[in-house]
């Protein structure tokens, strides 16, 4: 094919990748690869485009130019389909968007019924399945608006997991919790990185990181400005940025 | 005296129940057709395509912004002019629809932009369609902000259908008209007349009422 020479790339691949709001450069050329399998923590301070760089991924924001190609299909390609695209890819965001008028079984059901075309049958016991691996087996039939932050973010995670997904993205899934149900999403966060999942995870919790990542990118201002595992970043950050960054998220 | 307008006026009442169905038939087929217009252009409003939108943008506030009977006499006394010959029952339900279908366009059009953008992303991120993103995710959240409205639009519709009778259809407002001739108490036989509106509306200011309170308990989703 073209220059993105499809040949031997990750599962995620960024190369030079830039993007604008009007005038402010949100991204600015992201060379990044994360094989399959991988989990890539992305932490950085607010407003640093961590959470715009995934949203590139499964399409949610477009990329100005650059080359970005996920699952070997290049993204912004009129022979890519996006659609088909996003049913390999599980997307969780920081506030959870559970469809409130559905049951928590009919959330995670939706998408496997009407865009993998599975019987109902057979999606509501994968769905059943799902709900109880991440503890909410007595939840089934509970609207969203009955279950607390911790439980809807288990809810999410069912519900892209229910589309057996090759990707999992996470935007800040625990930022919008209280601290107590912080630990019930990660630990299952970690059960599906310990599955194997391919996972980019926006995220500063670091114990989630020091247990699961492979690597962690560091960025501000829309760069990526360190890249390591997650011993060498948060043990010797390299950069001035990333330890101002750490003593900040480290303090409390 | 009254006594004897009353006993006139009885003797009319196959008349105005005619007039009355008229009324019922015609604000009930343009009801249905008007909602379903409606939704169809709300729908397509909120699509995406400038084009599409702004032609319907124009029309809805065309039709919102001229009296309910210039158009009707368009329809009716115009279109002939230019080959169309319409009888007045179409040419009435022609003009209820679309103005029915106007105005349920800015109804949905406002139900579909209540829902917040998080619930479109979700739905766009495990791979649903547009319209599966519309019909399963958006259109059910919409709901609860378009049903009060809508219903109070229908009572609207039903009070507007009133105007026909000035193109020569035998309505309930038209029956006032032909009774008042032999009956000359006009405030007696337009109080009838009003009850008779009262009576196929009130059900549905009713209902109106009913699904406004109900919105705040359902989880997102109305049932009736």
């Amino acid at each position: 094919m073209t220059k993105t020479g499809l040949t031997k790339t990750g599962m995620i691949d960024f190369r030079g990748v830039n993007k604008w709001f009007g005038s402010l450069n949100v991204l600015k050329d992201i060379t990044l690869s994360v094989e399959p399998r991988e989990v890539v923590v992305v932490c950085g301070p607010s407003g640093s485009g961590k959470s715009t760089l995934i949203r590139c991924v499964n399409g949610l924001e477009t990329i100005k130019d650059g080359d970005l190609v996920v699952d070997g299909q290049r993204l912004g390609d009129p022979a890519t389909n996006m659609t088909q695209l996003r049913t390999e890819i599980g997307f969780v965001f920081q506030a959870f968007n559970l469809y409130p008028h559905k049951t928590a079984l009919e959330n995670v059901t939706l998408a496997p019924i009407h865009v993998r075309k599975i019987p109902r049958a057979e999606a509501e016991k994968a769905g059943r399945e799902l709900l109880a691996k991440v503890g909410l087996a007595d939840k089934v039939n509970a609207y969203p608006a009955q279950l607390s932050g911790g439980q809807q973010q288990r809810v999410a995670i069912a519900r892209c997991l229910g589309m057996r997904p090759k990707i999992m993205l996470f935007d800040e899934p625990t930022s919008a919790l209280d601290p107590e149900m912080i630990s019930e999403v990660l630990d299952v966060m970690v059960a599906v990185a310990e599955e194997g999942m391919t996972m980019m995870v926006v995220t500063h919790e670091m114990g989630f990181a020091r247990k699961v990542a492979q690597r962690v990118v560091f960025m501000d201002a829309g760069a990526i400005v360190e890249s390591g595992t997650p011993d060498e970043f948060f043990s010797h950050p390299k950069t001035d940025r990333s330890r101002a960054f750490l003593s900040k998220i480290l303090r409390h | 005296m009254i006594w004897q307008q009353l006993q006139s006026l009885a003797g009319s009442y196959p008349l105005a129940l005619r007039g009355l169905g008229m009324t019922v038939v015609l604000s009930l087929i343009s009801l249905v057709l008007g909602t379903l217009l409606g939704f169809g252009l709300g729908i397509l409003r909120t699509g995406g395509n400038r084009l599409i939108s702004g032609l319907i943008g124009a029309w809805v506030d065309l039709i919102r912004g001229t009296p309910f009977l210039v158009q009707i006499f368009l329809i009716f006394f115009i279109l002939p002019e230019f080959g169309i010959e319409l009888d007045a029952f179409t040419a009435g339900i022609i003009a209820l629809t679309n103005l029915a279908a106007c105005f349920i366009c800015e109804i949905v059009v406002a139900g579909i932009r209540s829902v917040p953008t998080g619930q479109v992303e979700a739905a766009l991120a495990s791979g649903l369609s547009r319209w599966q993103r519309m019909r399963q995710v958006v259109l059910p959240q919409a709901m609860r902000i378009v049903l009060p409205p809508l219903v109070g639009q229908y009572v609207l519709l039903i009070k507007d259908s009133s105007v026909v009778s000035a193109i020569g259809l035998t309505d309930l407002t038209r029956v006032g008209w032909l009774v008042v001739q032999r009956v000359p108490n006009g405030l007696l036989v337009f109080f009838l007349v009003g009850v008779g509106y009262f009576i196929v509306c009130y059900p549905l200011i009713m209902l109106a009422r009913r699904l406004e309170r109900r919105m705040g308990a359902a989880h997102g989703e109305v049932q009736l």
